[in-house]
């Protein structure tokens, strides 16, 4: 049970840094046009 | 007649896809080589092929516009942003994308320009984004290539940050309430399993550090909205909110620090549901605003002026008649400008010198072009169909009748959505949680002791909170607004929606509504069309467009009228096949052709049409219960025979702009939830009147200014539709009204008797979300089987 002390901040960490990753990509304009990507996905410049 | 021997081998229009006579095109003919029925065509898809880009001829779905002669209009208003290095960007909007290929081309066609290092074009919104160097290039070179493709760019006036302050905020708060939950699951379960006292202390102080981002920054909309609300006096949803939420985080932070039980979880998931709510409702807004938007068009940016002509301190010096291309910013009353064939009018103003023929449609939706001559007043965003016209200005460009209604639209979508029934329920919502924990506190106070009495109280305040009550009005409101925008009837706001629903009479407009609004070709010989089309394929009247498209739907061969004298108000004459034709008007509605000595070789009929779906749509509104009435200024036999053919039966022919807004109101004050559908300015007193107000797409911009929806696509189906939308989300609405406003009443009672915990509110918001959440995601099922019936 006491591996809960390092294993919750471990946890809070990595999820941390998923969130972390998100607010770039929506800081970054990622998520400003959802409905574009779809049809470029196939351009090969 | 002149009779073709042999059939002339045609083939498309390498660019646009007309059919041409092979020999005669512009370009040459053989056949392995391009063939272009136009010169604009030859050089979109030289600009295309110059750079490097053959590839769009394979790629693209649907074929392109065809490339306007018009002059290209200023682009100076696109606001300009500098950029880290020197560069600039540009924030603006491209009209005519149809299919991915335009946009992949228009792109790459930008990129090609000296100095752009970087363009980005939207297929689904239109929005570009380009990035260039000034030292080594212009946004000017790169926007005028777009324009010869037969693209048109022009400015915005919403740049599209979009949504990212909510979807930070949302972020945080998603992030924070999954990982509150695993804690606070082990909290609960710890209750059974008798958890010791450090792993507690641990797992609510992690609640607590993860709680705080979410209300102090997640939830600060909430806040700010409360305080907005309560200094102009208007309490809405938000109060009721932000009262929760600072209620359970003052209680988390009392109870952590005293090792006491808190209801964080509840809040952060909460918060996380609203914004998600927020989201929603706001790209919704956002779209139709858009649309809104792209159609009250703007007037050009520059102005060609006669120098020396009125008090304009432009660069230009000297008496003389030259010419200078000015801002139209520089315009002063007085200056005067001269207008050619194809060009907008930049400024409203009196015709002084010449004659030609104006089209209007945006600012009137009369789709017939008007004879304008010296002494007749013009406005700005007019296009000068034919002709050549000199204006003097009579009012700066800034007051302009065109720019007055551009800034009234963006006041339209700046202002804040008009409350919700949820709004409305917003003061009893805080009154009642109010005086409920006030006499909890002195009810358990008196009976028991204070520390209880204060448990109990909070209990309430954060139980009461009226969290599904808030969720579903951005819900069931967007769910309706998407239902019937996907099938064509673009609602401006959840209000919009609500009034929809209530619609038992529908009253359409006749031209332009009930008719395509343009002349289309009946009656008429396909030699004689043949011939009509050679000579008119060049000129931008509508008539002339009419007579192509006639022409290319019948699969004829388009000749190269050569030789082309058009003359405003005279019609217009060609060379085809060696031999001049003139083309002109006889009776109403019928284009005479004749041959070089005056004599008749052939007619063509053109007549305003009814739209393809309108039996249907009429049936269909009248199928569940919905009245439908034409109301038109036109002539009453008129009016009869296309209601007659539409299968409406009542008719009010001869009705002035002031009639039919005086027939709305009498049909309202009879009771009756009226509809108005129409698309000219003369409509504009009946759509402002109408409890719903319709504006047909291609409409006038002053039509789309009063109303409260849109009607994208030209399909009447769609109002059909969009009513059965509404209603489905009203329906939604009322039924997610009785289970939140139910859940509360539940929960306030249990707190108040003293039965609630955290595990039990944990359990119980966001069951009653998730039954509103299931109460919206229903409506696009029910409008399906709806229409399907």
């Amino acid at each position: 049970m006491n591996a809960v002390f390092y294993l919750l901040p471990v946890a809070l960490l990595l999820s941390g840094t998923f969130l972390l990753l998100y607010l770039f990509a929506v800081r970054q304009g990622q998520f400003d046009d959802l409905d574009d990507p779809p049809l470029r996905m196939l351009d090969d410049d | 007649m002149t009779a073709h021997g042999t059939q002339p081998k045609t083939r498309a229009c390498t660019w646009c896809g007309t059919e041409v006579e092979a020999g005669l095109a512009a370009g040459g003919g053989q056949q392995d080589l391009p063939i272009y029925c136009c010169s604009g065509c030859e050089a979109a898809a030289l600009i295309v092929a110059g750079a490097g880009l053959d590839a769009y001829f394979e790629r693209r779905e649907l074929l392109p516009p065809r490339p306007s002669a018009g002059a290209v209009a200023g682009w100076d208003h696109i606001p300009r942003v500098a950029l880290a290095g020197g560069l600039v960007q540009a924030q603006l909007h491209v009209d005519g994308l149809r299919c991915a290929a335009c946009t992949w081309v228009t792109e790459r066609v930008v990129l090609d320009s000296p100095g752009v290092v970087e363009a980005h074009v939207s297929y689904g919104t239109g929005a570009a984004r380009i990035v260039w160097d000034p030292a080594q290039g212009d946004l000017l070179e790169a926007l005028s290539r777009v324009q010869r493709l037969g693209y048109r760019p022009r400015a915005v006036d919403v740049a599209g940050t979009g949504d990212r302050d909510l979807l930070l905020r949302l972020g945080v708060a998603a992030f924070a309430t999954s990982n509150v939950m695993m804690i606070v699951a082990a909290l609960y379960l710890g209750w059974l399993g008798g958890m010791t006292g450090p792993y507690q202390v641990l797992f609510r102080w992690v609640v607590l550090i993860l709680s705080t981002p979410v209300a102090l920054y997640s939830a600060a909309p909430f806040f700010r909205g409360a305080v907005e609300g309560l200094k102009v006096r208007l309490l809405h949803m938000d109060l009721p909110i932000a009262i929760a939420v600072a209620a359970i985080y003052g209680q988390g932070l009392v109870a952590t620090l005293r090792g006491e039980d808190a209801w964080l979880d509840s809040m952060t998931m909460l918060v996380t549901l609203l914004l998600a709510g927020r989201v929603l409702e706001q790209r919704g807004r956002r779209r139709a605003a858009e649309a809104a938007q792209a159609l009250a068009g703007q007037a050009p940016t520059t102005a060609r002026r006669l120098t020396g002509s009125g008090t304009g301190t432009g660069t230009g010096t000297g008496m003389g008649t030259g010419v200078e291309e000015v801002s139209v910013d520089l315009l002063a009353v007085g200056d005067r400008l001269t207008v050619a064939s194809g060009e907008d009018l930049a400024a409203d103003g009196v015709v002084t010198a010449g004659k030609g023929l104006m089209q209007v449609a945006m600012l009137t939706g009369e789709s017939e072009p008007i004879e304008v001559g010296p002494g007749r007043s013009v406005v700005a965003g007019a296009v000068l169909v034919s002709g050549d016209i000199q204006v003097e200005v009579q009012a700066p460009a800034s007051e302009s009748l065109l720019a007055r209604m551009a800034d009234m639209l963006r006041d339209a979508a700046s202002r804040p959505p008009l409350p919700t029934a949820a709004d409305r329920l917003a003061p009893w919502f805080v009154a009642f949680t109010l005086l409920t924990a006030a006499a909890a506190l002195i009810g358990w106070g008196l009976a028991v002791d204070l520390s209880t009495a204060a448990r109990v109280a909070v209990s309430v305040l954060v139980v009461a909170c009226p969290c599904a009550l808030a969720l579903s009005a951005p819900l069931t409101a967007h769910a309706g607004l998407g239902a019937a925008a996907r099938r064509g009837l673009l609602l401006r706001s959840g209000d919009a929606v609500h009034r929809t629903a209530l619609v038992d009479l529908v009253a359409l407009d006749k031209t332009g509504t009930l008719t395509w609004g343009r002349p289309r070709v009946g009656q008429a010989d396909d030699a004689v069309l043949r011939i009509a089309a050679g000579i008119e394929r060049a000129s931008v009247h509508p008539i002339a467009r009419a007579i192509v498209a006639a022409a290319a739907a019948r699969g004829i061969a388009l000749p190269l009228g050569q030789d082309i004298l058009e003359t405003p108000g005279r019609g217009i004459s060609g060379v085809v096949d060696g031999q001049r034709y003139h083309l002109g008007a006889g009776d109403a509605g019928v284009v005479v052709l004749t041959d070089a000595s005056g004599v008749e070789v052939g007619q063509l009929h053109l007549t305003d049409q009814i739209r393809d779906d309108v039996r249907s749509a009429v049936a269909g509104l009248v199928g569940f219960g919905v009245g439908v009435a034409l109301v038109t200024g036109d002539h009453p036999t008129v009016a009869q025979g296309i209601a007659a053919q539409a299968g409406i039966s009542e008719v009010w022919a001869g009705q002035t702009p002031q009639d039919k807004a005086q027939w709305v109101a009498d049909r309202r004050a009879q009771g009756h939830r009226v509809m108005f559908v129409g698309d000219g300015v003369n409509d504009g007193p009946a759509l402002a009147e109408a409890d719903v107000g319709i504006a047909m797409g291609h409409g006038a911009a002053s039509s789309v200014l009063v109303a409260d929806g849109i009607l994208v696509g030209g399909r009447l189906s769609a109002l059909r539709a969009g009513v059965v939308a509404a209603r489905a989300a009203e329906r939604a609405t009322r039924r997610n009204i009785v289970r939140s406003v139910g859940y509360n009443v539940l929960a306030v009672t249990l707190a108040l008797s003293g039965a609630i915990n955290p595990l039990i509110a944990a359990v119980l918001m966001p069951l009653s979300s998730a039954l509103v959440i299931g109460g919206a995601l229903s409506v696009e099922r029910r409008v399906r089987k709806e229409l399907e019936r």
